[in-house]
Formats: structure tokens, sequence, C-alpha cells
């Protein structure tokens, strides 16, 4: 595939292209207001740094009803729970970040995992189009080199967008964003060269990376039982911000909620630090302290999930964790402990 | 497009009380709709979610055998909420089943072996299911020799007693039956589990252990399995975790990298020797 550009005089009509018969959605407002709201094509905001929240929402609400049932006896199917379908809809979203891209790739191989598929994921990532727009300025809280990512990262993208100069660069990644993007009438331009350089200077710009690899090859039982853990959770408030902006934290509880005539079954985003999250009925609790529920989560992102996804980290350097954190715990000083732990081991 | 949070609607047909503290009932269902039936198709040691509509869901042990056409059985606790309700309900109340889900003790890989099966209180469910899997005319032949300890702490918390009394009386497995302490006319072995393995358990050679049951249970026999030289690869064990989903996706069930739920509950020694102990 090669790549395309929009000159600054087009770009209303690749926008309009992209809405035809689909919602678009984009980055829209300042800071912390800044979040993906359905845009009218001649209102698209190139600049801003990142949405507020991560995108998981888009494919993962924040609470979604899954099935209902009635408990009318006199009426067939009483008691049986219905499935209220998948809710997706065609959108094109542009915008996105490559860390938050990187985000979803990573949550999309839960929910589509070796044995299972998660419908009401797959009925809407299958219907979105995901056009991300590359850092060429990124923010001081992102750190996505040290993780593995780039700022001109395309892991789960459809098209990668870039700013070459005033006009939008454009790289088709998979067969849908490459049907996109012909369909926008965007001209074919030979941009590799342009994007090298361009990525090299973003990178440039995060300084640099500190090197994490002595984790990935480090015995995962020494990483769990290194005693720093209890000085990393000190601080700890269990208040779990950072799971609800990570951009790869996927867990859910599911609920029944009642009326007079039936019920809804809810799935609701969950907290690992939640001590409910893993107690069983008995009383008995896996991970009964603040010290299990930290250390669960960062040898979550840091050594679980790269065991199971080809050594992607959990961790995208989106760095919203890191700002929100009401106490200052910094998963990047996390990395450097478990860095250390594994060359004592070494 | 399959959902497979959707359960598969079943009406309760009978339900049994099976101890005398009244806190543990087998629920036997009947699909409402024969063809589900074939889609749960299930294998020994696997799991379901059991749903009450409004109430929720939790993750229970298949104690019937793909042997058994027509209906599935489970035990049930009665521990919290769903439990509880389910405790309540009657014969002829339709409710719901989620699976198979997880994986099936490997049965397949421990053919031409002894199977020694070690079970304490109620978490002789699955195994309930392994056995009457195994003496089946067409697969018995299969397997050497089957050993089967099970205990509990008095005569009336053992479950399943008609089946285990008939078992005893066939000359293709040993049945050993425990209780904790002496109580009058019991007329079978008398000691924990941990010790009443040690007396009988099969040499080591070619046989392997499957053993469920409570932590305490585990941790005294483990030794004695390992004094009696079995490897570690051979000690077969299925885990317990909080769980919603039962597919890997929701978060609560792992042990380090594996989820209880869709890469359990089954797992050998060995392999846990590795994972931290976190359940």
């Amino acid at each position: 595939m090669s790549e395309y550009i929009v000159k600054e005089n087009a770009l209303v009509d690749f926008f309009k292209s992209l809405a035809s018969g689909r919602r678009l959605l984009t980055p829209q407002g300042l800071g912390d207001k800044c979040k993906l709201e359905e845009t009218p094509p001649d209102k698209v905001n190139l600049d801003f740094s990142n949405t507020h929240m991560s995108p998981k929402s888009l494919l993962f609400p924040q609470t979604e009803a899954l099935m209902a049932f009635h408990n009318d006896a006199s009426k067939p199917q009483a008691f049986v729970y219905q499935s209220l379908g998948d809710k997706g809809e065609p959108l094109a979203v542009f915008g996105i970040r490559p860390c938050d891209a990187k985000g979803l790739s990573i949550a999309n191989k839960v929910f589509q995992n070796d044995r299972f598929t998660d419908n009401y994921w797959k009925g809407k990532i299958d219907q979105a189009v995901l056009v991300g727009l590359a850092c060429d300025n990124p923010s001081p809280q992102c750190f996505c080199a040290a993780m593995g990512g780039s700022p001109f990262g395309e892991a789960g993208l459809d098209v990668l967008a870039f700013r070459q100069g005033k006009d939008l660069g454009l790289k088709p990644l998979t067969p849908k964003g490459e049907e996109l993007v012909k369909a926008s009438g965007a001209q074919t331009a030979n941009l590799a060269d342009a994007i090298k350089g361009l990525e090299a200077e973003a990178v440039k710009s995060q300084g640099v990376p500190p090197d994490y690899k002595g984790i990935d090859n480090a015995d995962l039982m020494a990483l769990f039982n290194d005693p720093h853990w209890l000085a990393t959770a000190e601080n700890c408030l269990n208040c779990g911000v950072c799971t609800f902006f990570c951009p790869t934290c996927h867990c859910f509880d599911i609920q029944d909620e009642t009326s007079e005539k039936g019920g809804v079954r809810m799935r609701n985003w969950d907290t690992c630090m939640s001590w409910l999250f893993t107690v069983h009925g008995t009383g008995h609790n896996p991970r009964p302290s603040k010290t299990e529920r930290v250390r669960q989560r960062f040898m979550h992102k840091l050594k679980y999930i790269p065991l199971k996804q080809d050594g992607v980290r959990g961790c995208t350097g989106c760095g919203r964790c890191v700002a929100m954190c009401p106490v200052n715990i910094d998963i990047r000083s996390v990395a450097l402990k478990m860095t250390q732990t594994a060359a004592s081991q070494a | 497009m399959n959902n497979p949070y959707l359960p598969y609607p079943v009406r309760i047909a009978e339900i049994r009380v099976e101890t005398e503290d009244k806190n543990l009932r087998t629920f036997k269902f009947e699909f409402l709709n024969p063809e589900d039936e074939e889609k749960f198709a299930y294998l020994p040691g696997q799991f379901a979610e059991l749903s009450v509509p409004g109430q929720g869901e939790i993750p229970i042990g298949i104690a019937s055998s793909p042997s058994e056409k027509g209906f599935v059985l489970f035990t049930v606790n009665r521990v919290g909420q769903v439990s509880s309700y389910m405790h309540n309900m009657k014969a002829g109340d339709v409710m719901g089943i989620r699976g198979p889900l997880g994986h099936p003790y490997p049965l397949d890989k421990l053919k031409g072996r002894n199977i020694v099966i070690i079970a304490g209180g109620f978490a002789v469910t699955t195994l309930r299911s392994t056995i009457t899997y195994l003496l089946q005319p067409k697969v018995r032949p299969d397997f050497g020799k089957i050993t089967f300890i099970y205990g509990a702490r008095s005569p009336g918390l053992l479950l399943y007693k008609d089946e285990w009394m008939a078992w005893e009386k066939r000359d293709d497995i040993d049945v050993f039956v425990t209780i904790d302490r002496e109580v009058p006319n019991w007329g079978y072995k008398v000691g924990f589990v941990p010790a009443v393995t040690k007396e009988v358990c099969p040499p080591p050679e070619n046989t392997s252990a499957l053993i469920c049951g409570p932590p305490v249970m585990i941790k005294f026999t483990q030794p004695v399995l390992e004094e009696a030289g079995y490897q570690h690869e051979n000690i077969i064990m299925s885990l317990e975790n909080r769980m919603k989903c039962g597919l890997g996706i929701c978060g609560r069930c792992n042990v380090g990298p594996e989820y209880v739920c869709k890469d359990g509950p089954v797992f050998t020694l060995a392999q846990l020797n590795r994972l931290p102990k976190e359940y």
C-alpha cells in the first residue's frame, strides 16, 4: 500500500467522505474536556494533545445492558434472558492517538481470545474504522517509546494520518483503511521517507527511553516475590483511577438489575484495586491487601500481558495513570524497580 | 453472532437435598430447547455458570457425566446471593446455564494409566462426573486400575451415597470412603484423607492422581503423594476463584498470566509450582 495526501483545501471534503454513511467522531474540546464527539466535517480540529479519557468506551461502554428477561408467566419465554444485541453502528473515528489505538489492539486480543469471542465488542469494532493521528509533538506526560510504541505507531489502526505541513498525510494499514482512503479521493504520494523523518523527530522529543527489557527475560516468580511491592504499594489508596483511565484495562463486573416486570443483566467497568474484585463466597480473598492488588496491576501490565501477547506490554505509555494518580505512583518507577529485580536475579 | 454470555434456558427437573445440614442440594436441569443439549457438549472437569434471572450467576462444576443423557447435574452449596436463592427454588422453575467452560481433566492423555481420584467434602462433584464417565463399559478398558478416596467430616456430609455404595460393590474400582471421627455403625474408614491416602494409594508407576478438595486437604495430601513418589506432572488439580464472565475477559480469576476460567480450572502441580498462589 502506498501513502496518500489530502491538501489543506480538500480537508473538509475528506472528512465529509469519512462521515458518509457513518458517524464521524473526532476529539473536541480542550484539556480535560477533550473527548471524542460526533463532529460536522468542517469542524474537525487537528490541534489537540489527546482525549482526557481513553477511547475504550467506544467499544466497551462503562455500563452496558447485555440481555433482558420478563417475568410474566402467561407469556412465552418467561424468565429466559434474550440478548439486547451488540448495538454496533458504522463509525469513523478520526484522531485516535497511536498509544490509544495500541491499547485497543491489546484489549482486542482479550475480547477476541483463543477460545471465546465477545460479541458485544466484536459487533462494535467490526463496524468502526479507526484513523489515528500521529503525534508530531508528543505531550510531556507521554512515554510511548519507553513501552515499545511510537508516536507514529500503527497497531490497532486502519489508517495512520499525520500532518505534512498544512496538509494531511495518510498511510492505510488495513484493507478497510485502504478502501476508506481510496473512496475519499485522496491522492497517492510517496511519503515513506517523510514519515521516517517525522517519527524520528517525535521520538527524539521523548528523550532516551529507559530500557525495561530485563522484565521480559526475568523469571515471573522472582518479579512476583520481590519485597519492593510492599513499599511500592504503600501510598496507594486503591482508588482505581489508574484502571478507569487506562486504555488497556478491560476488567468488568456483571450485575442483574430487576424491576417489577423482569430484569436486565448489565456489565460495568470494574477495577482490580477493589477488595470485592476477587473475594470468594467463603470470605477467602486471594488478593487480600492493597500490596497484592497493586502488584497484580503492574505484573499484569508488564509481565502477564507480554507473556500472552508475544512480548507486547500492557502499558502503552499514554501517561494518564501517572497524571491522574492522587499519590503520584508512576508506572515508570515501578518498571524500573522490576528491572532492578530482574538484574539482581540474573 | 454466537453470544457466549447468553445462558441456555433450563427447567429444574428435580432438587435433591444431599447432606444432613441441608446446605448442599443437587439440581437436575433439563434444557427447554432440546438442541441446546447438543451445544452444551462437555467433558468431566468442566464447569458452567448457573444463571438465575434477576439474581446473577455462579460458576459451578458439572457433576453429571456426558454419558448421562437428557439432563445435567450440579451440586450447589448455599453460600451467597445466587446459591441461597437457588436453594429456595422449586422443581419446574426456569433458569439458565451457560457453558461448558474451562478445560476438562486430561482423560484422553491418561489412557492406559492407573488413576487415583482423591476428593474431600463437596469438591467431589466433578470427580463424580469423572468416575461415572470412566466406568462406562466402552471407556473402562482404556484405563488401568482406578482408586477412589473420598472423605468428609461425618457420614451425613458425604454426597452421592447411593452411587459410591454401588461403586464399592464393583470389582473394577477400589473405593475408600472415610470420615474424620468414629461414629456408631460406620462400616468404612475413619481418619483424614491424607492418612487414608498414605495407607491405600497405589504405587506411582504409570499412575496419575486427580485431587479436588478444600485447601487444607490438598496441603496435607500433596506431601503424601510426593513421598509415595508421584511426579508433579502426574498430580492434577482443579482450582477455584471468583469469576464473572468465565471467558477469560473480565479479569478477576487470574493466577499469574493464566485465567482459571479459560486456561484452567484444571492444572498439574508442575504448572502451579511456576505460578503465584493467588487462589
